[in-house]
């Protein structure tokens, strides 16, 4: 099936089968490699994406689901290359380890600050909640969080 | 407690440490993995590549009576399959570790003959795509003649158990015997002998995030393999593949660059990089593969399930504990990939975190009809030391004393340090009761009574627990002679290589494979130290690559020693460049001596005259690119390779007596539980975590290290395990199951730290990454304070704190 | 992780969408996916075809009537029940929704997803029934107004059958509501469940007890605990609960159910 998606700013055009999960076409078919799988059962939210402006675990969304929309992963987060203020505040806190769950969490974190620009910590680990990290143990995420709020 | 979430507290006197290393600076990797631009393995790609797709068993235990994969190689696309039978026709099985009777076992990489195992993988399809490789799998035909379970290690050697193993004649795998001081006497001369029947550690993992997988590329020109994999022991892997492979280990190269997440689980996917070798040969093109969730749940590295058996402990009636005797049985699963060192290495931490002298323990490790056991976070060490915990608490419920007490009464005290263990280890540093004080203040231990009258009045009951561990790092390899006599290993090693580049640039390659453990950032704080430059000048290459030669036979990250065996193979390297660099700069100068010349500014320089002035890019120039009229005896390359080899010795096998691990980093956490007593539900209201690991390089890096653990402690105490039926299903194989806890389960946490730096290590650190399990030793100390029922399994859900209050 | 072949449909409108279930044996409707998409991973069940019911204006929306009446379109997220302010007519609604998984789930589940798959530990059939919803089921026949209590027929079974959908939700005003679970780490799935609804007396539903939520009365909060063992269930064993330890939870949670919709 013929879909068209806007990743990031860049519309593709792709045949695929409608089988196929939209992260494996982010992943597989259009290189965009930072969204990652950890899991089976759409619990995890290494795939955590925005699909026109809504979070969303994408290996729960066909590609073909996707056809028209404007998706933002996390490879479309910094400009120039440069670190945002969010990313630079993951850095600072330490909020990331191995770095496997850190595009989906900051996806969640950015679905948050548009929604939300000055969150309580009870409201950062709500936002957080479906995306499992093993490493950090979540408080130096839910700092880094709170340090960008306003 | 706190209003925050975390609040930290280094207590004076910190040692305070000049220079790079003591500080938080922030991590060089962080921007390519904030970016989406690390490199996993499954990132990588390869034209042409083929996806594999494992056949997996559906029976816990089966003879293996036809194969046809004739189905599925007719489908378009699919470029091949591996069968055990070729498997067992092109390799040998794999090394033993064990001695008898578990030698005899006959390890594959793909099963032959029968499954031990429901997940066993049977047979491999290879595929132009993901979906196609599963699909054709459902095409691959395997009867099986199904065969009675063994799912309790308990049964495992009582007459009419299933076998798993007819070559091992029955399923026990290994034993032996530990003996320790005068136990007869011990037990003889005490005012009270207290019993515990059984006490048991239950099977659960640290669920890396990422799951295993690998990309293999075979060069047939040359008969190399390329494995881009996400292996965190590359150094066992190969020795355990080469010589199944009958190749040289060189043909094996290993390449990784950002893991995410291992916590010990990813270092026995050997037979699944075999299969994808033989693939990649047999098929002439790169082969794929990427494990899934349920697959890593079913078949890999469950952490060992211990029973604790027959406790008997010798104390005075003043809650002095002389001595215990207990039977250890350990449950290995299907297979002994890493085991049975597991019956050793318990041994680094005999006596836990106390003083007794007088200790036996029989060890006894069983197969059994699931997922093979191998090393999870704490390995071995985290079980022993949950066990020496319990007792303590366990005696301290018996005699009535406040286990505060009990602990300070026993625990080794810093004035003993070293202090050699009746096993011959010796504890290099450390002060335990300060950090027990430390962490009831960071709990507000005082003020616990009011919290507990008021949740009673809330219908709750409270409770504190302390949770004390230690975390051995740095093997000594030789202990693996107590599992097998015969085995040629002993000590430890890690390379580094530092070199500047011919522009100057001071390059670093390590031969460790960090998986968020922070290794280009303390790197680069000891080299800047020693070259009195900045971390921001030192570039540390991503990861591991056997083609930079710069690893040996132990390299890898695992076993808590980067700090010590890491970092001092890097300061090893740098020192070697350094001297070199003084070296060159005095013969550039005209014979000046070291005395005279000193590191500045990125360069060397004259002392009495600094306009004399060497920048480390004219170095780097003149031995790469300039080097005419240099003394012809100047020995410099400034390309300087360490090997950091421990100071160990081969221990007496005989007596099972000497030092097993160079450095014991310590945690000692409290948890504070609110139970409800209508429903067993409970939660963590408040938590204090303290750490002693020696001197820091990155003290920021090291808490975070103690977070993760505390974390993944507080899943595997309330929610984690892997639990099987009766025939052998895992009732947990992925995540909707077996519940890993996310941000809103996680308890306000304080962290507190002192620092007993290490007398035996280069730079006085320790290593510290896998923690020990503080975190399950705590919780259940505070549930049995909070129900005052006597808790003796690690795992307590909801249903067995209610079942306690029934 | 990865699906079998499957055709994927996306009808314009709910009069197509009907024709294509009804013309393929093997076709099913799609709705939030957080369900389906994963049963489909595992390969449980595969589905011939997927009808994309996403974008059917006509499965969205909340409307408040004056008499309190809420109806709510099939297709509409928990996250949008969350969110409006009609919805908090029934304000158990959007406070049960807001505990049911993650924020990103929350995006894409639906209400009629969430009681059509009637997964005996989601939260919404419990609570359909204790406040007294009807559901409006389209078919080849027409529509038809089928009451809560029996609407759900069995595990993943309900009186939505093969070529039929349903459209809206209808639910009565009231505010005693209550709902109470103990469930796997914090807002996670639900071990035990209970939905209850004081009108005079008490009425309380049990999810994860049986295939389909069960209801027992009671005069007063007192008597739940009472009816719920008086009410000869014979709950699931699974890993999280053994079939004793899960009666146990149920009488508590439908009493603090109860109890929470009595002092509304």
């Amino acid at each position: 099936m013929d879909v068209s998606v806007t990743v990031n700013g860049t519309t593709y055009a792709r045949d695929v089968e409608p089988r196929k999960l939209l992260i494996h076409f982010l992943r597989d078919d259009l290189d965009l490699t930072g969204s990652h799988i950890g899991c089976d059962t759409g619990n995890c939210g290494a795939c955590s994406v925005l699909v026109d402006g809504v979070l969303v675990k994408c290996c729960m969304l066909l590609a073909v689901q996707a056809n028209g929309a404007s998706i933002e992963t996390v490879e479309g987060i910094s400009e120039n290359g440069e670190l945002t203020p969010l990313q630079q505040s993951f850095n600072e806190h330490h909020a990331l380890q191995c770095g496997y769950c850190t595009p989906g969490m900051l996806m969640s974190a950015t679905a948050l600050l548009r929604e939300n620009p000055s969150p309580s910590e009870d409201e950062i680990k709500k936002a957080l909640q479906g995306n499992i990290c093993r490493c950090t143990g979540y408080w130096n995420i839910v700092e880094a969080v709170k340090a960008v709020g306003k | 407690m706190t209003e925050s979430s975390t609040t930290t507290v280094a207590p004076a006197p910190v040692e305070v440490q000049k220079g790079w290393g003591g500080q938080s600076i922030k991590r060089k990797e962080d921007k390519r993995l904030l970016q989406g631009e690390g490199v996993f393995v499954d990132d990588i790609k390869r034209h042409g590549m083929g996806y594999l797709h494992f056949v997996r068993s559906p029976y816990a235990h089966a003879h293996i009576t036809s194969i046809d994969v004739s189905a599925a190689e007719a489908v378009e696309g699919v470029y091949g399959t591996l069968t055990g039978e070729e498997v067992a026709a092109l390799t040998d099985p794999f090394f033993q570790i064990s001695s008898a009777p578990g030698a005899n076992i006959k390890d594959y990489a793909l099963a032959v003959g029968k499954v031990r195992y429901v997940g066993e993988a049977v047979v491999a399809v290879v595929a132009e795509t993901r979906e196609l490789a599963r699909d054709a799998s459902e095409l691959v035909e395997v009867e099986y003649e199904p065969l009675p379970a063994l799912v309790d290690a308990r049964e495992a050697q009582k007459p009419g158990a299933p076998v798993l193993h007819d070559d091992a004649g029955g399923n026990l795998m290994w034993s032996g015997l530990y003996s320790w001081g005068d136990v007869d006497a011990a037990f003889a001369e005490a005012d009270r002998v207290i019993a515990i029947d059984e006490l048991h550690f239950h099977r659960f993992n640290s669920t890396p995030l990422e799951c295993d997988g690998a990309l293999v590329e075979f060069n047939r020109g040359v008969e190399q393999w390329t494995l881009h994999t996400n292996n965190q022991f590359p150094g066992f892997a190969a020795i355990m593949m080469g010589p199944a492979m009958k190749v040289g280990l060189d043909k094996l190269r290993f390449v990784t660059q950002d893991i995410g997440g291992g916590f010990g689980n990813k270092i026995t996917s050997h037979p699944q990089l075999v299969v994808c070798c033989l693939l990649a040969r047999k098929l002439n093109r790169p082969i794929q593969w990427t494990e899934w969730r349920t697959d890593f749940h079913m078949s890999m590295s469950h952490g060992n399930e211990r029973w604790f058996s027959d406790t008997k402990v010798a104390v005075s009636n003043d809650g002095t504990l002389l001595g215990f005797k207990t039977k250890a049985l350990d449950d290995a699963g299907a297979w002994l990939r890493y085991e049975p060192l597991g019956g050793v290495i318990w041994a680094q931490v005999t006596p836990g975190m106390y003083r007794w002298r007088h200790i036996e323990l029989e060890f006894t490790q069983v197969a059994t009809n699931k997922a093979p056991v191998s090393p999870n976070r704490g390995y071995s060490r985290m079980q022993h030391l949950w066990f020496t915990e319990r007792v303590v608490d366990i005696v301290a419920h018996e005699l009535g004393l406040d286990p505060v007490e009990v602990r300070k009464r026993n625990y080794i005290r810093a004035e003993d340090m070293p202090y050699e263990t009746p096993n011959g280890c010796v504890y290099d540093s450390g002060d335990y009761a300060r950090m027990l004080d430390l962490a009831l203040e960071l709990i507000g231990y005082d003020g616990l009574g009011a919290r507990r009258e008021q949740a009673k009045a809330n219908g709750k009951l409270l409770g504190v627990g302390i949770g004390s561990t230690l975390d051995s790092g740095t093997n000594n390899f030789g202990q693996s002679r107590m599992i097998n006599p015969e085995l040629q290993f002993s000590g430890n090693n890690e390379v580094a290589t530092v070199k500047l580049d011919i522009f100057g640039e001071i390059v670093v390659t390590l031969g460790t494979t960090p998986q968020g453990q922070g290794h280009e950032t303390t790197a680069a704080q000891v080299v800047a130290d020693i070259l009195k430059c900045s971390p921001d000048d030192v570039h540390v290459r991503a990861g591991h690559d056997s083609y930079w030669n710069s690893h040996a036979g132990f390299s890898g990250t695992y076993a808590s020693q980067f700090a010590v065996t890491g970092l001092g193979a890097v300061k090893g390297a740098t020192e070697m460049l350094r001297d070199e660099i003084f070296k060159l700069a005095g013969a550039v100068f005209g014979g000046v001596p070291a005395e005279a010349l000193e590191l500045a500014d990125g360069g060397i320089r004259i002392k009495e005259s600094p306009d004399a002035f060497l920048p480390f890019m004219a170095c780097g120039a003149i031995i790469n690119a300039n080097n005419a009229g240099l003394p012809e005896d100047l020995d410099v390359t400034l390309n300087c390779r360490y090997v950091y080899r421990p100071p160990f010795q081969v221990p007496d096998i005989e007596k099972k007596f000497g030092n097993l691990t160079l450095t014991y980093a310590a945690q000692i956490h409290v948890a504070v539980v609110e139970v409800d007593p209508e429903t067993g539900y409970y939660e963590i209201v408040d938590y204090a975590a303290v750490d002693d690991c020696g001197n820091r390089i990155n003290p920021q890096i090291v808490e975070g290290q103690v977070m993760g653990a505390t974390a993944q402690a507080i899943g595997a105490a309330m929610h984690e395990v892997f639990s099987y039926d009766e025939d052998g299903n895992l009732l947990t194989p992925n995540f909707y199951d077996y519940h890993v806890p996310h941000a809103l389960d996680m308890p306000p946490l304080a962290t507190g730290a002192i620092e007993s730096p290490s007398p035996f290590t280069p730079l006085g650190t320790k290593g510290m990454g896998e923690g020990g399990g503080a975190g399950i030793h705590a919780i259940c100390a505070a549930i049995q304070d909070a129900t005052g029922v006597q808790v003796k399994q690690s795992h307590n859900p909801y249903q067995r704190v209610w079942q306690m209050l029934q | 992780m990865l699906l079998r072949e499957v055709e994927y449909a996306k009808p314009g409108s709910v009069t197509e969408a009907l024709e294509l279930l009804a013309a393929n044996d093997g076709a099913r409707a799609l709705a939030g996916g957080q369900t389906l998409i994963n049963v489909m991973k595992a390969r449980a069940a595969s589905p011939d075809m997927l009808v994309d019911l996403n974008g059917l204006r006509e499965l969205k929306g909340i409307e408040l009537a004056g008499d309190g009446t809420l109806t709510i379109g099939a297709m509409t997220t928990y996250t949008e029940i969350m969110r409006s302010a009609e919805a908090k007519a029934r304000p158990i609604l959007g406070e049960v929704c807001a505990t049911i998984a993650d924020v990103q789930v929350r995006n894409r589940g639906t209400i009629g997803g969430n009681v059509c798959s009637n997964d005996p530990t989601n939260h919404l059939p419990p609570l359909m029934v204790a406040v007294g919803a009807t559901m409006t089921v389209l078919g080849a026949g027409g529509t038809r107004e089928v009451p809560a209590e029996e609407f759900f027929l069995g595990v993943y079974m309900t009186a939505a059958g093969p070529g039929e959908l349903l459209t809206k939700i209808s639910i009565p005003a009231g505010k005693k509501d209550g709902f109470a679970a103990v469930t796997l780490g914090a807002e996670g799935t639900c071990i035990a469940n209970a939905a209850a609804t004081v009108n005079g007396s008490v009425r309380v539903a049990l999810g994860c007890v049986d295939a389909v939520p069960v209801v027992v009365t009671a005069d007063s909060p007192d008597g739940v605990a009472d009816a719920v063992r008086a009410a000869g269930l014979e709950p699931p064993s699974d890993v999280h609960a053994s079939a004793e330890y899960r009666l146990h939870l149920a009488t508590v949670v439908a009493t603090r159910a109860a109890e929470e919709a009595a002092s509304r």
